[in-house]
């Protein structure tokens, strides 16, 4: 990364913390953290996707960070900080075992899997009552403080999550200027010449999965805390965090730093709006989230990074811009060409 | 040595647009935090200052259909006060969130306690949603009224300004038990220890709460001979559990279902000629006028725990044909459910208690008038009396038993508040 | 043993149901590879379309099947030419999230306007009878499966028979040749996304019947659809009739003998096991397996 790169994201990440001095209504900021936890969640779920795994289970992994942190808490006294870590230990078990179909399907047929694997791990836990608290769910009482990361302000939460999201972000980028970012992009566009070149492209992407996985976990852990109450149908939900965090992804530009941050900063408010602004018509503010989806995905298919990105190119002039903009192109991921 | 990987970034340009796209995201994230959330979407009318109070109800998603009609109880009960002169002559104004999951429930609690500032809110239909809405306005020292959920932990948790209207899933069981003892056993001459006992729930929230309440209740009345069968309400075919009541034959089944499995368990019952004497519903898809519209005669006799429905003795429930008139008026059709009412007669209570405070919605305020606050059975729309135990449970609300017959849901017990005498199917 | 077989043949009739709805996605992934995800909203809208036909006018439901038919076949039409042409050459992804954008808005669509009532078609019929050696099968569920087979049959003899299922299955095996050969591909895609439509169209008149519509039918039975054309191998149209036979039995028989909760668990992980064990299905070899590809 370039120094004016770090530069610029240091002093966004200063901004960001400043925020809850400048904003002090709680509504306010129980929106900040949702934006901010979604874009970790977005960013995370990112990191797959530079592999090539493209799922749309990612809600099991938050709800075993979730189910994790609480269990542990509910039933050891263990506080929710060394849950979190048990948490993230879990879901990047979980991420492993979703190795197994990722190594051996392609694309599509993995997303199929991940489906799947997200909606037995969801009726698994309504159906183990016992332990799980079947359909009524769990609730995290309330232990003020620190040691138990509760809180009756939302002004500490913010910060967790704050610096989750920066970590997130930070390993991130570290692994898309990495040479492990560098091989997984290649290995996007011909797998078989990186492999012809010795490199083993499935540890990567394995690595890349369970890195993933893992860091969904965490979130899972805090939004445990967060939001108090977990039960199945929330914390593996499909819709809030399977499909939310890839929505995000595809819209901002998958495979980038910066897409899945500003899909979710787009996304996220965007949601929260439409559902507020049309309470009283059943559905029609998901019609125009639907709507929405679709016009993107058809007007910006590489989200809008690409189509800025696009935008540079049309702007800048003379061939050494367009030359140095072709190569870089060819470091992207590529669209994949569709088979016949 | 390693170089460095990485897409070239050649050009001024190219920088200044990733610096433009990193302001741009930041500003973005400071404006949504600003604006997500449109404004109050109450009437506001000019005068004195008008009261206000949330109402969280989910009215997209799964829970839709129930969620819609819960609210209308509620926006009748608002519009015939306010057209009555308000209360102590000021308007209520409320400030509607749509809640259609848990994470949804937290979200607007915050938001209307934060950014519209209320210290009173009312709901919500699903008890996950309750418990989560309940949480954020309790922890903060306001005050949340439940008008339709029923699971029995809502008032368990400690809090001293959450209350209940509606009869609890431990009403409910107790109502079925109590209907099996002084009933059941009798008209199928059987001792009340000799019934064989089978409760077939749908194993979300809902289902689960009912099924671990019967539990409680069955064996403090000597009910020893119970069994359980959950499935998923998502099922598309029943045949397993249909085929086990065949095989067990019992003489009580206890159903807890939704819409379209209640639907489903009746019809695959009657394929397989499965008779129940008798098969009690509690709430939820067995109320619905749906039950009896797809299954007709196939429903007679199946009975069903739940709030005050239509068919039910008027001298009991004064004020029922007038919700129903309004009801028909603003909405163009009958009622669906007793959901409506339920909430109906829940926000009459509340607006009741805070004509007694002049308007006052703190907890404080609230709470001394409505632990004070005592309203005799047989003189409100559903039947109930208003009687606040010391955790804000209303426990002079009570389910009824109704039975379908042909193709009116009846209310047939107890006696007080019933248009018929039950009949065990055959 | 009685329960047995009544199990057993509650299992087959509800394989039945699923092999009928997912005959339709079989169909659209194996000639224009797209993973539509809105195919069981498209099942959702057919049985609203069923529903308001019998509510409204008092048409039988099988009767309504002759103005459904056309009707979505003209959806699918649409779809395939104002959706999905326009993103015919980007990556997969695009294209499995554009058809979830399409099953977000319907979902919200049928909301919108109908509410989320769950609406039930009664006839005479509903809940008929035949008692066959003492097991009981109900004969709406074997219209629905007698009309499953029929489908897959015909569809058979489509693919096999006539031009235009030649042309099909030689576009489903080299696009590009077939371009090349001048056979005018995107025309083929829309017509096999409206017959695809059709066969969805068809899956909910034979549904409405015995099951509730709803705005959120879609949702659940798509997915159901997916396992089945995976297990029975893609593309493979007979694979998919006994897979989805074979699925409904495993169902039920994990109701009775296991426990009525887990039978929806055992579906998923009988999918996963296939989708690990033998990827190209139970049947394979079906046109586009080695895009499932093992590596």
């Amino acid at each position: 990364m370039k120094r004016y790169q770090i530069v610029i994201a240091a002093a966004v990440v200063v901004v960001l913390a400043l925020l809850p001095i400048v904003v002090t209504d709680q509504y306010l900021l129980n929106n900040a953290i949702l934006v901010v936890m979604f874009i970790g969640l977005t960013v995370a779920w990112n990191i797959a996707a530079f592999g090539g795994a493209l799922s749309l289970g990612h809600a099991a992994f938050f709800g075993l960070g979730s189910y994790t942190s609480a269990l542990l808490l509910l039933r050891f006294d263990i506080n929710p900080w060394i849950g979190m870590i048990g948490g993230v230990f879990v879901a990047g078990l979980g991420g492993l075992l979703l190795c197994i179909p990722l190594l051996r399907l392609r694309g599509p047929f993995f997303t199929l899997a991940s489906l799947a694997f997200v909606e037995v791990l969801r009726l698994l836990s309504i159906y183990a009552r016992g332990l799980t608290g079947g359909s009524e769910g769990l609730t995290v009482p309330s232990r003020p403080g620190w040691l138990w990361m509760s809180f009756l302000g939302r002004e500490p939460y913010y910060y967790i999550v704050l610096v989750m999201s920066v970590v997130t972000v930070a390993i991130s980028a570290a692994i898309y200027y990495s040479w492990i970012g560098y091989q997984l992009r290649a290995s996007g566009s011909d797998d078989e010449a990186v492999n012809a070149l010795g490199v083993r492209s499935s540890r990567l992407k394995v690595f890349s999965l369970v890195v993933s996985a893992a860091m969904t976990g965490a979130f899972g852990a805090f939004a445990a805390q967060y939001y108090f109450i977990i039960d199945p149908d929330t914390n593996f939900s499909y819709v809030l965090y399977a499909l939310q965090p890839a929505l995000n992804g595809i819209v901002g530009g998958m495979g980038t730093v910066l897409g899945p941050i500003i899909g979710a900063v787009l996304m996220t408010p965007l949601g929260e709006y439409l559902r507020d602004a049309f309470t009283a018509e059943q559905g029609l503010s998901y019609i125009i989230y639907g709507v929405v989806l679709i016009v993107v995905v058809m007007v910006m298919p590489g989200g809008l990074m690409s189509a800025i990105r696009t935008g540079t190119d049309r702007l800048g002039r003379g061939g050494r811009r367009r030359a140095a903009a072709a190569v870089s192109k060819e470091l992207e991921p590529t669209r994949e060409e569709v088979k016949p | 040595m390693a170089t460095r990987y990485h897409p070239t970034t050649a050009g001024r340009g190219r920088r200044f647009v990733r610096f433009g796209a990193l302001t741009a995201s930041l500003a973005l994230i400071v404006a949504s935090a600003a604006c997500g959330g449109a404004g109050p979407n109450g009437a506001v009318s000019g005068g004195e200052k008008p009261i206000r109070i949330g109402a969280l109800y989910p009215t997209t998603g799964s829970l839709a259909l129930l969620g819609e009609e819960s609210w209308r109880g509620t926006a009748i009960a608002v519009k015939l006060r306010n057209a009555a002169g308000g209360i102590n002559g000021r308007k209520i104004e409320v400030v509607r969130a749509n809640v259609p999951d848990v994470n949804a429930a937290v979200a607007e609690a915050r938001r209307l306690t934060s950014k519209e500032g209320l210290d009173f809110a009312i709901g919500t239909y699903s008890s996950s949603l309750a418990l989560a809405a309940s949480e954020v306005f309790a922890r903060g020292g306001g005050t949340y009224v439940e008008l339709g959920a029923i699971s029995a932990e809502f008032n368990n948790r400690g809090y001293k300004s959450v209350w209940r209207t509606n009869p609890t899933a431990t009403s409910f069981a107790e109502q079925e038990v109590s209907f099996i003892s002084k009933y059941v056993a009798g008209a199928l001459g059987k001792d009340v220890s000799k019934l064989k006992v089978v409760v077939v729930h749908e194993d979300s929230a809902y289902g689960s709460s009912v099924a671990r309440s019967v539990q409680e209740k069955a064996a403090a009345a000597g009910i020893t001979n119970v069994s359980y069968a959950p499935y998923s309400a998502t099922s598309t075919d029943l045949s397993s559990v249909v085929l086990g009541l065949r095989s067990s034959k019992p003489d009580v089944v206890i159903a807890v279902s939704y819409a379209s499995d209640a639907i489903l368990l009746a019809r695959q019952m009657k394929e397989n000629g499965v008779v129940v004497p008798a098969f009690i519903g509690t709430g939820g898809g067995h109320t619905l006028a749906g039950f009896g519209e797809a299954l007709g005669a196939d429903a007679n006799y199946v009975f069903d725990v739940d709030f005050t429905q239509y068919a039910v003795n008027k001298t009991a429930t004064p004020g029922l044909d007038e919700f129903v008139a309004a009801y028909k008026k603003e909405y163009g059709g009958s009622p669906l459910s007793g959901h409506s009412l339920a909430n109906f007669m829940g926000a009459q209570t509340v607006f009741d208690i805070l004509e007694k405070t002049g308007g006052d919605t703190s907890a404080k305020a609230f709470g001394a008038a409505a632990a004070s606050f005592k309203v005799k059975e047989g003189t409100t729309p559903t039947g109930w009396g208003v009687n606040f135990d010391k955790t804000g449970q209303n426990t002079a609300a009570s389910a009824y038993v109704m039975q379908w017959r042909d193709g009116v849901l009846e209310t047939v017990w107890p006696e007080s508040v019933a248009t018929m005498k039950p009949v065990l199917a055959k | 043993m009685q329960i047995f077989i009544q199990t057993l043949m509650a299992g087959v009739l509800l394989g039945g149901v699923y092999a009928l709805v997912s005959v339709g996605l079989n169909l659209i992934f194996g000639v224009v590879r797209i993973i539509n995800f809105a195919h069981g909203e498209l099942v959702m809208v057919a049985m609203y379309m069923t529903f308001w036909m019998w509510q409204l006018w008092g048409f039988d439901p099988y009767v309504s099947f002759f103005i459904v038919a056309p009707v979505m076949f003209l959806v699918g039409l649409a779809l395939q030419r104002f959706i999905i042409q326009p993103i015919q050459g980007s990556s997969s992804a695009m294209k499995i999230f554009v058809t979830i954008g399409v099953s977000i808005v319907l979902q919200n669509l049928a909301l919108y306007l109908w509410g989320g009532q769950y609406r039930s078609v009664t006839t005479s019929y509903t809940t008929s009878v035949l008692t066959v050696g003492g097991v009981n099968i109900s004969v709406p569920r074997l219209i629905a499966f007698a009309g499953g087979l029929l489908l897959v049959g015909l569809l058979f003899f489509f693919m096999q028979r006539t031009l235009t299922g030649k042309v099909l299955r030689s576009i489903a095996e080299d696009r590009d040749t077939a371009r090349l050969l001048g056979i005018p591909v995107s025309r083929f895609y829309m017509f096999a996304t409206g017959l695809s439509a059709v066969l969805a169209g068809v899956a909910g008149v034979l549904l409405t019947p015995f099951s509730s519509a709803f705005p959120l039918y879609g949702a659940q039975i798509t997915l159901i659809a997916f396992i089945v054309v995976v297990i029975g191998g893609m593309g493979n149209m007979v694979g998919a009739l006994v897979g989805g036979i074979l699925l409904g039995a495993i169902q039920t028989l994990t109701g009775t003998y296991i426990a009525p909760g887990l039978q929806q668990v055992v579906l998923f992980a009988l999918f996963i096991v296939v989708v690990l064990v033998r990827p190209q299905g139970l049947f394979g070899a079906g046109v586009g397996t080695e895009e499932v590809g093992l590596k």
